[in-house]
């Protein structure tokens, strides 16, 4: 697992650099940094090892080859939707049933709205936003992110699951970025 | 209370070392914490973190990322090599080309010369 020496490159410059010298090095550095998450992902839904490798594998095949014909603008979004799709094809052929699931939007998953606002952001604001999300959402909002306890100090102290801990927290979050949009569209 | 504004930050980048910690449960609290909020932030990191933690062995892991990168830079490299051997040999036929045109060139001067 040696350190990636390019790491001061993001994605979007080695794309670039791809698209400009037309030189596959470059798509294969900025593949790297997603085999684990590749690996992760194809192994959620595959549940087999040896399958998410080759999955993995085809995966990486399909992204030198699709990424060669068109341009794709935000890599990370791009490589999710397709190796869910992989894997929803495999499970199908398989006659599995697969749970319908939401398609992810191909668009960069960092937004930039808190780091443009950062510094207009009142504390008032978000004090506000908070208290008005679910009783469960503030609860879990407020362990994860303000008393820094992890999922699991979560569950044992609220008793609920990980997976609704999980859902209430980035709910909770989402909830709370719109709240203070709102709050400060009013303001203006 | 300023601890308030973090919450609407987003994490950045995930090493795969603080993340084999985590699945090992070696991770510091602060690794740790790190981490959950990376999946909290992206769907693809929670998934992926939840896909790797079926893995028995969390050594497998390192060992299978490491072949997968291995076959994606050969890959990656063997099409390039590919595209500049290709580039040479069309570079070898442009220059017999040319070569070829001059001597005709210069053959049909000197043979309008000779009619002449």
């Amino acid at each position: 697992m040696s350190k990636d020496p390019f790491q001061h490159i993001t994605d979007a410059e080695l794309l670039e650099k791809f698209y400009s010298e037309h030189d596959t090095k470059w798509l294969g550095i900025v593949l790297q940094r997603y085999t684990f998450l590749l690996l992760g992902v194809c192994m959620k839904y595959l549940k087999n090892e040896e399958a998410a490798k080759d999955a993995v594998q085809q995966i990486f095949l399909k992204a030198i080859l699709e990424l060669g014909k068109y341009k794709v603008d935000y890599l990370k979004s791009w490589l999710y939707m397709v190796a869910k799709n992989h894997c929803l094809m495999q499970l199908r052929n398989k006659h599995t049933t697969v749970p319908v699931d939401e398609q992810p939007m191909l668009m960069e998953e960092k937004d930039d709205f808190y780091d443009q606002t950062n510094k207009e952001i009142a504390l008032d604001l978000l004090e506000l936003a908070l208290n008005e999300l679910t009783l469960e959402q503030k609860t879990c909002v407020k362990l994860f992110y303000l008393e820094k306890q992890s999922y699991h100090e979560i569950t044992g102290i609220t008793g609920y699951s990980l997976l609704q801990v999980k859902s209430f927290i980035q709910n909770g979050k989402r909830n709370l970025k719109i709240l203070v949009e709102k709050k400060m569209h009013a303001k203006e | 209370m300023s601890e308030l504004k973090n919450i609407l930050q987003t994490e950045d980048a995930l090493s795969s070392e603080s993340l084999l910690n985590y699945l090992q449960g070696n991770a510091s609290k602060e690794e740790h914490h790190a981490i959950e909020r990376l999946m909290a932030d992206s769907p693809f990191v929670n998934d992926a973190i939840e896909g790797l933690q079926h893995f028995k062995d969390p050594e497998l892991i390192k060992e299978y990322i490491a072949e997968l990168n291995r076959q994606v830079q050969k890959q990656t490299a063997k099409k390039n090599e590919k595209k500049t051997k290709r580039r040479l040999k069309d570079q070898n036929w442009l220059v017999i080309a040319i070569l070829a045109i001059l001597f005709l060139c210069i053959a049909g001067y000197f043979l309008i010369l000779f009619i002449l």
